[in-house]
């Protein structure tokens, strides 16, 4: 008679990692994930070149002329531009994602934890923020403030936290009442304390998921508002290059293709990320 | 076989004559409905009180001016019936086509050509337009006599098209702000062709025959559709479906050559020599780094005109060396070029004080663009003052007006700017540079700051004589100054076309495209 080996508990990342170890997609999208990030950091050492540059007379196709992804309407060499956008773009990303979160998470938080009319006035601030339509209010903020690189990410940041903000007060709202957090309370654990060391790292993993996929969205959306021309000319990302190669659409299609395929793919691989993190963290969908 | 040939040809050449002779005895039809691009949307509809195209092309249409002007620079008679110069230049007499009225009914009167000119010379951005005249006599009704404290070369072309609109005093003369009329964009009392019904901004301009106009049988058109779109490329599939009739002012290489391949449009360049659009970089001559000569001469050997003219404008026009447009009687094409010569670029900024720092860089400069189609200029200028040493920031306006704004309250270093001469150069050249037209406010008016006192000098000379090769001898000095001192570096005039559909007859092709009367136009 042997006796079964009685399984080592596990640390609750470990297990995480397992599963997410364990879903295909979502290995693929961080690999793709892995090697896009890898090409915007390293892709500058690798393809030297300014891109800004004129190198070689506009819109020579791909392939030619030893441009491998061709030029644009001012004879710029799309493969720098778009090695040069991927950071830029990816930085926007993740620089409207954090300031999302940030906002999202001191609302939410705050809401949550105190409940009654700091409840009802943030979460009104939140409603009024949700029902605005979000590109149009993006649109207004860099029409009236510029279309520089900064303004652009505060306002994707500024259309897109009240999603976090709802997400974390409902986490809050469930974790406050737990036995935990009553008998830290009973210890004399201030309130600051118990917000963001006792129920925050408990409420994490939803606005982990939403976090991640907000790196995408913010991606699309500052494409979004490139393509209607709110653009900074003074930088590279992939959706500046859509948005002023724009006009010329209809005579060089790849010009706008090309850094429309490196969206793609980015946020794509960031939804598999982001959809096997869900699959991952959340309890309740391992039974899947 | 030769003699095949050659009857061949002759019997085409027989039988496209006819052709053309029975589409010229085509009758004119009545009714229907043109539709028409506008690129920008207008500030509003009043040209007198307000210079551009955008409010030109619907404002030729409700106002009447007292002259138009053919494709030949021949003056016809439009309100004004007929009219008459002095010996000594300084009377000019009109006479007004009797029975006119305003859209209101009241008649047109001397009384209203002599309000017009007064508010036209007191508000219009173009002061030179008007500067000269003294008074304006109305010995009656039908007669204007306009006195002028010397001989005025471009009061006829001032009298046309866009230029002098004639608006009705008992409207007008309230005492209101005219550039600020609440009935410049809506309730528009004018003396055109056709009619507002209504103005919808960044939407349309919608226009409808004006039935007591006062030439007989015209408009031709029941209704125009002006729609403001502002996207090329929409404009361009527009017109090719055939939901654009015509589009005037279109200037970009690609869709241009792309349109003319089209068998239903008609892609022509005719008409727009009196408009002449200059594109230039335009240096605030004042403050900031700009202010040196020698900052700007350097800019000027770093941008590389060849390489706009190819690779951006695709050979569709050729160089503009001075503000003045090359089809102008009084282009000098002598001056200095400024062709591409990074040393000596480099000298004269190392010259000026500029060393170039250790990440080779000398200054920041930031250049402005005012509309779509000046971007890739703008993006230009960039990397080709990189390698010079200068880090330009290309600063996007959110829409026209923003950029105006800035500009024209001198609140910039460079700028992208493309300024009509309007016919005569004292109309639309002597602004740009004239000392005295330093107008904070104005778009258009000398926003460079220049101030050269011989320049002043020349273009008053210029301005105050009939005698073309006089004139001549003026302005060829003043090119040869302004090439020296560049308050702006000229690039190329606008590959301006019209196009329209094979539909549309007569579309205008007068010297000022699509900014004239369509009372004529038609469609089969």
């Amino acid at each position: 008679m042997s006796i079964e080996p009685i399984e080592t508990a596990r640390s609750p990342f470990a297990e995480a990692f397992e599963m997410f170890r364990k879903n295909h997609a979502a290995v693929a999208g961080l690999v793709l994930l892995f090697l896009i990030v890898l090409g915007g950091l390293l892709g500058p050492g690798i393809y030297p070149g300014d891109p800004f540059e004129m190198v070689w007379a506009p819109f020579t196709p791909p392939g030619e002329e030893g441009y491998l992804l061709g030029t644009d309407y001012l004879g710029r060499d799309l493969l720098s531009m778009l090695i040069y956008g991927a950071r830029v773009s990816i930085a926007i990303g993740l620089a409207a994602a954090f300031l999302t979160v940030f906002i999202g998470i001191t609302v939410g938080a705050l809401a949550g934890f105190y409940g009654g009319l700091i409840e009802e006035i943030l979460m009104r601030i939140t409603e009024f923020f949700q029902v605005l339509p979000t590109l149009l209010f993006s649109m207004v903020i860099v029409a009236l403030f510029g279309a520089s690189l900064p303004m652009i990410t505060l306002a994707i940041g500024l259309v897109s936290w009240p999603a976090v903000a709802r997400i974390t007060r409902s986490e809050f709202l469930r974790i406050r009442e737990l036995e935990y957090v009553t008998a830290a309370r009973a210890c004399g654990v201030s309130n600051w304390k118990l917000m963001f060391k006792v129920i925050l790292p408990n409420a994490l993993p939803p606005i982990i998921v939403q976090a991640a996929l907000m790196v995408g969205s913010a991606i699309l959306f500052e494409a979004g508002l490139s393509f209607l021309g709110l653009t900074d000319p003074n930088i590279v990302s992939w959706g500046q290059i859509i948005g002023s190669n724009r006009p010329y659409i209809l005579d060089a299609s790849y010009t706008v293709t090309i850094p429309g395929v490196a969206i793609f793919l980015t946020v794509l691989a960031i939804s598999l990320v982001g959809d096997g993190l869900n699959d991952a963290l959340n309890p309740k969908l391992r039974q899947r | 076989m030769r003699h095949f040939f050659k009857t061949l040809t002759l019997a085409t050449a027989l039988v496209s004559a006819v052709a053309s002779v029975s589409v010229a005895a085509d009758e004119p039809k009545k009714g229907g409905t043109l539709t028409m691009a506008l690129q920008q949307t207008p500030r509003h509809l009043n040209p007198a009180v307000q210079s551009g195209t955008a409010t030109g092309q619907p404002g030729t249409q409700l106002f009447a001016s007292l002259l138009r002007y053919d494709h030949g620079w021949t003056p016809q008679p439009y309100l004004a019936e007929s009219w008459n110069v002095s010996d000594d230049g300084l009377t000019v007499t009109v006479n007004l086509v009797k029975g006119a009225t305003f859209h209101d009914g009241k008649p047109i009167t001397s009384e209203d050509v002599a309000f017009s000119i007064d508010t036209v010379k007191a508000n219009h951005p173009f002061k030179s337009m008007f500067a000269p005249v003294q008074s304006v006599e109305t010995p009656d009704a039908n007669t204007a006599v306009i006195k002028l404290s010397k001989p005025h070369p471009a009061l006829l072309l001032a009298m046309s098209s866009q230029l002098l609109s004639i608006i009705p005093k008992h409207v007008y003369g309230d005492g209101q702000d005219p550039k600020k009329h609440p009935q410049n964009s809506e309730n528009v009392v004018g003396s055109g062709p056709f009619k507002l019904v209504e103005f919808k901004r960044d939407q349309h301009v919608i226009l409808e025959r004006y039935d007591g106009f006062f030439m007989k049988g015209r408009p031709h058109l029941d209704k125009i559709v002006m729609r403001i779109i502002k996207d090329e490329s929409a404009r361009t599939i527009a017109l090719e479906s055939g939901e654009l009739l015509v589009s005037g002012f279109e200037q970009n290489p690609r869709d241009l050559n792309r349109m003319k391949k089209n068998a239903n449009l008609d892609v022509n360049n005719s008409g727009y020599a009196a408009i002449g659009p200059v594109n230039w970089v335009a240096f605030n001559t004042k403050d900031g780094k700009t202010s040196d000569v020698k900052v700007r001469q350097a800019i000027a050997y770093a941008i590389d005109r060849n390489f706009i003219l190819k690779a951006l404008m695709l050979g569709t026009i050729g160089a503009s060396k001075t503000g003045i447009h090359p089809g102008s009687p009084f282009y000098n094409d002598g001056v200095e070029a400024y062709d591409l010569d990074l040393e000596k670029a480099n000298k004269l900024l190392d010259d000026a004080g500029y060393k170039k720092g250790g990440d080779g860089m000398r200054f920041k400069l930031s250049i402005d663009y005012g509309w779509p189609a000046m971007k890739p200029f703008a993006e230009y200028v960039k990397p080709a003052l990189k390698k010079i040493g200068i880090d330009v920031t290309v600063r996007s306006s959110a829409d026209f007006p923003t950029w105006a704004k800035r500009i024209s309250t001198h609140d910039f270093e460079m700028t992208m700017d493309n300024v009509f001469n309007w016919g005569d150069p004292v109309i639309g050249v002597h602004r740009t540079y004239n000392s005295k037209n330093i107008k904070k406010g104005v778009i258009w008016s000398n926003t460079q700051q220049y101030s050269n006192a011989r320049v002043d000098e020349l273009m008053d000379l210029a301005g105050a004589t009939n005698d073309l090769e006089e004139r001549k001898k003026y302005y060829a000095e003043m090119q040869v100054i302004l090439a020296e001192e560049l308050p702006l570096y000229p690039l190329f005039p606008s590959p301006y076309h019209t196009v329209s559909n094979k539909k549309v007859m007569n579309a205008p092709n007068s010297i000022w495209g699509t900014s004239s009367p369509l009372d004529n136009v038609w469609l089969k």
